[in-house]
């Protein structure tokens, strides 16, 4: 049996903020979880608030907070601070963030030809945010044998004013012209089967990238043509991205930005890579495979985790527990005949009753009941039941698995998972919101004592 | 046969639980993200596409072998450049058994032909073990010789730089066997009369440390020792991984029956049962009974009685019984955690057990794969991908070679002959750092006696 002074189920977002915080300030982590999820599906920007009308995540994230029982009600305090720590966080792995909470929200375009309201992404894709000047064109360019990124549709699709919303008419907010282009890269000549990775690694190779960006300069530059941009498949380089992003803005006469695509996501993939090494740069640690199948407690603390090993279960002791496991997307709650059921600690999920999660009208702008399900927590995340009473002292949850948000239609998901793991952090470190309460003893003395 | 009858008995067949995971699969990709075969070779579509997306082409595989239909096999072979590493089960988060999947889709897929010689040969380990230890000095000798190893190459086809261990002169059973003689005690019965499950374990030496490398299991039977814990050395024989790993379950399945016989009857009375091999290990806790169908009594007392050395040294420490009176090492060591061992889901114990020695800086290179996944990258025509797939190992380990570090460390036997090969530089298991640090403190121990006479 292993132990830390705390024990992090998930990987996602939140789990990872919380982990390296807490790992930053001395505690011994443990990360535990199923599999990889969130951030390998997600585009890689950092949603905040976008609720409809909002203008800036700023604008958002006020309207928000206003919300009963949103997180935001609880930590949209912490967001500033934590948005101030996670950009040179990431930007340690060379993964740069530009925008923020000031930042206009934009419509960016999406793989499927639709737009996005965006404003905190990753530097590859801040050429979307710029508004348009009159004579700016947008050039869509695939890739031969590039399964999940057809460029014709989405130019054609692009060139419908009504894709980039409801201010679609107002000067800035799309190029005057939408043109498309599908290059073959060297190498890949009679594929049709090409994924997202196998293009990001072929960029990765500084042999094959410098041909790969040859091509894309060929098809692309066309002396005396209009100024604008190019809009790339979101996988431009893994490992060495910055190198590669960088190289094909050098060989470029248009601007280039990356559209994320369907999963796998590359600048998901790129944000988790960021997080896990500043996790272990912090000391902590990681194992992903192994669902928690078991926790042992006393009275209201929960003493020890136990996951899933091949003949046995793998027990760590634990002084706390950040509950980070994700939403009904993610697992971490998870529909039954009886209700919604939060299958790791079997915390009280908050939920409408069975019959109410058939909807009438699933796509409600209003959003679907089910959405704002989850775990209810005091203003120190710690979990409660219906009565407010705390369920266990040791345990904060953080991320989507919290109950209020409409992760969709508010387009607040990141911005929750990075301030609420954040906070987690903070309360186990001692610093209590609701009472004030210091930490008892230290942390590392009381490690030993467990190791003991 | 009606699709209801299909059902009926996929659902009482023991293949169901990993063949009707597919059903779990949200085509998130995630597993084609960290296959280390697929980053490397296009040969290889990934786990998702031979995996769960391939497995509707496959109903066969969840039929028992005499029920019409068992004989459905999908279109697709590339499921054999899989290495089986199981990184994809690992990443999943929907809990789909990728790996074990396309381990079955192997097997079907190469069952009713007659194997290929080199695969066969592969898979009889405890056969060429013995012949090459009977034989050491000539069969080392013409190993390292470049003529014979092309001619390995062409008519056999394992790659003629593939790394092959040398043999030992002896193997560990005879070795221990003759000192045991000496204190009038036996391979099984270590010390009369029998010591109890509490004062004693069974070793489950593999094939590696009986023909390869015997100071590995003889380094873990002194720090066994050192914490109380004789050992029983039953008969015994190849855990039958290579068999599985190449498709051939019949002869698995074989192996598989003669280890229960003889270890189920310990595990029964209380003992523990240990090896150094993290593939072994593995395959007793979970193979046998995920892959081999054989879900019996027998197997369900031998798999919850197995042990990786360094989780049961963890446990020991745990329980207030491992002795920690280490000796002190100055050395960095850089570590590789086995893709076999994260398949235990154990955590690194390895990792646990450095941090209690004193001087002792081991550094987790933290990569995936070594690439050569038992015995995938001896192939002819898959060595170039396990090198490739173990590449940033490789330089990791080079690196800290430069650094000053003069050995690495690695659970597993074949990972630690692929990174040795490909480095130069010698590569130990845990236990052989715990012994050594053992060996420190009584040095350190005589010689302040000795000072004080």
């Amino acid at each position: 049996m292993s132990s830390a002074d705390v024990v992090v189920v998930g990987a996602g977002l939140a789990g990872l903020t919380a982990a390296i915080r807490l790992a930053e300030a001395g505690a011994s982590v443990d990360v535990v979880a199923r599999g990889h999820a969130a951030t390998h599906w997600t585009a890689g920007g950092i949603d905040v608030a976008a609720p409809r009308g909002a203008e800036t995540p700023a604008q958002g994230l006020k309207r928000l907070r206003s919300v009963p029982g949103h997180p935001y009600a609880v930590v949209g305090d912490d967001v500033p601070a934590a948005l101030e720590w996670f950009r040179p966080t990431v930007a340690a792995s060379g993964l740069e963030y530009i925008g923020d909470l000031s930042s206009p929200i934009r419509h960016v375009p999406t793989s499927i030809g639709a737009t996005r309201p965006a404003s905190i992404v990753p530097a590859a894709q801040a050429g979307a945010l710029r508004p348009w000047s009159p004579d700016e064109r947008l050039v869509i360019c695939g890739f031969g044998g590039f399964k999940d990124f057809w460029a014709d549709e989405i130019a054609a699709s692009l060139s419908r004013a009504d894709v980039w919303g409801s201010a679609a008419g107002s000067e800035g907010v799309r190029p005057s012209r939408v043109e498309s282009v599908t290059v073959a890269l060297p190498g890949t000549q009679g594929r049709h089967n090409l994924s997202a990775l196998d293009i990001a690694r072929l960029f990765d190779d500084p042999g094959t990238r410098k041909d790969a960006i040859a091509a894309l300069a060929s098809a692309l530059n066309r002396a005396g043509a209009r100024p604008g941009r190019v809009g790339l498949p979101a996988a431009l380089g893994l490992d060495d991205h910055r190198a590669v992003i960088t190289d094909v803005a050098a060989a470029l006469d248009l601007d280039p930005f990356e559209i994320p695509l369907v999963p796998p996501s590359i600048p998901g993939l790129r944000l988790f890579g960021a997080l896990r090494s500043a996790l272990r740069a912090a000391g902590g640690r990681i194992t992903v495979g192994e669902p928690v199948l078991s926790v042992e407690r006393s009275d209201r603390r929960v003493t020890a985790i136990s996951t899933s090993a091949a003949a046995r279960q793998r027990t760590i002791r634990a002084n706390a527990v950040v509950l980070a496991t994700g939403g009904i997307a993610g697992g971490g709650l998870i529909g039954t005949a009886a209700g919604l059921v939060e299958p790791v600690l079997g915390l009280p999920a908050e939920a409408p009753p069975v019959n109410a999660w058939l909807s009438r009208t699933p796509f409600d702008p209003a959003g679907h009941p089910l959405e704002l399900a989850g775990i209810r927590t005091d203003a120190d995340l710690r979990p409660v039941f219906a009565s407010g009473e705390t369920v266990f002292e040791n345990v904060v949850a953080a991320g989507s698995i919290l109950a209020g948000q409409r992760y969709l239609a508010e387009r607040c998901g990141d911005g929750v998972a990075i301030a609420s793991g954040y906070r987690a952090a903070a309360t186990l470190l001692g610093g209590s919101k609701a009472s004030g309460e210091r930490p008892r003893g230290k942390r590392r003395e009381a490690a030993a004592g467990a190791r003991a | 046969m009606s699709v209801r009858d299909i059902v009926a008995e996929a659902a009482v067949f023991p293949a169901f639980e990993v063949g009707l995971s597919a059903d779990n699969c949200l085509k998130c990709n995630v597993c084609n993200t960290v296959c280390p075969v697929a980053r490397v070779t296009d040969l290889f579509p990934g786990p998702k596409y031979v995996g769960p997306q391939a497995q509707r082409f496959r109903v066969g595989t969840l039929l028992s072998p005499s029920t019409p239909g068992s004989h459905v096999v999908s279109p697709d072979r590339t499921v054999d450049w899989c290495s089986g590493c199981g990184m994809c089960t690992n990443a999943c988060p929907a809990d789909v058994k990728i790996a074990e999947m396309n381990n079955r889709a192997r097997a079907q897929m190469k069952s009713g032909h007659r194997p290929r010689l080199r695969d066969w040969l592969l898979g009889q380990t405890d056969f060429v073990g013995r012949m090459g230890v009977l034989t050491a000095p000539i069969a080392n000798w013409s190993l390292r010789l470049r003529p014979f190893r092309v001619l390995i190459d062409w008519f056999i086809g394992i790659h003629r730089r593939a790394p092959l261990p040398a043999f030992a002169t002896r193997t560990l059973r005879s070795r221990l066997a003759a000192e045991r003689r000496r204190s009038g005690a036996t391979l099984a019965l270590p010390s009369s009369p029998e010591p109890p499950p509490e004062r004693a374990v069974v070793l489950f030496h593999g094939c590696a440390a009986n023909y390869y490398e015997p100071e590995v299991a003889l380094a873990a039977i002194e720090v066994l020792e050192r914490n109380g814990l004789a050992t029983i050395v039953p008969e015994q024989v190849c855990c039958g991984l290579p068999m599985i790993s190449n498709g051939l379950y019949a002869g698995a399945r074989g192996r598989a029956r003669t280890n229960l016989g003889v270890l189920a009857e310990y595990a029964r009375r209380g003992y523990r049962i240990v090896g150094t091999s993290t593939s072994c290990t593995h395959t007793l806790k979970s193979e046998y009974r995920e892959m081999l169908d054989l879900d019996d009594a027998d197997a369900r007392a031998v798999s919850d009685a197995t042990w990786d050395i360094c989780e049961l040294l963890v446990e020991l420490n745990d329980e207030g019984r491992l002795d920690t009176r280490f000796g002190s090492i100055e050395e960095t060591l850089p570590y590789h955690a086995p893709c076999q061992l994260r398949s235990h889901g154990i955590g690194l114990p390895a990792m646990e057990l450095f941090a209690l020695v004193p001087g002792l800086s081991a550094v987790d290179l933290d990569h995936d794969c070594c690439g050569v996944a038992g015995t995938y990258g001896l192939k002819k025509e898959k060595y170039d991908i396990a090198m490739a797939v173990g590449a940033p190992l490789f330089a990791r380990v080079q690196a800290a070679a430069e650094a000053g570090a003069t050995r690495a460390v690695c659970d597993s036997e074949t990972c630690r002959w692929q990174i040795a090969a490909a480095t130069s530089t010698p590569v130990v298991h845990p236990v052989q750092v715990l012994a050594a640090a053992y060996a420190a403190a009584d040095a350190a121990d005589a010689a302040s006696n000795s000072g004080l006479a």
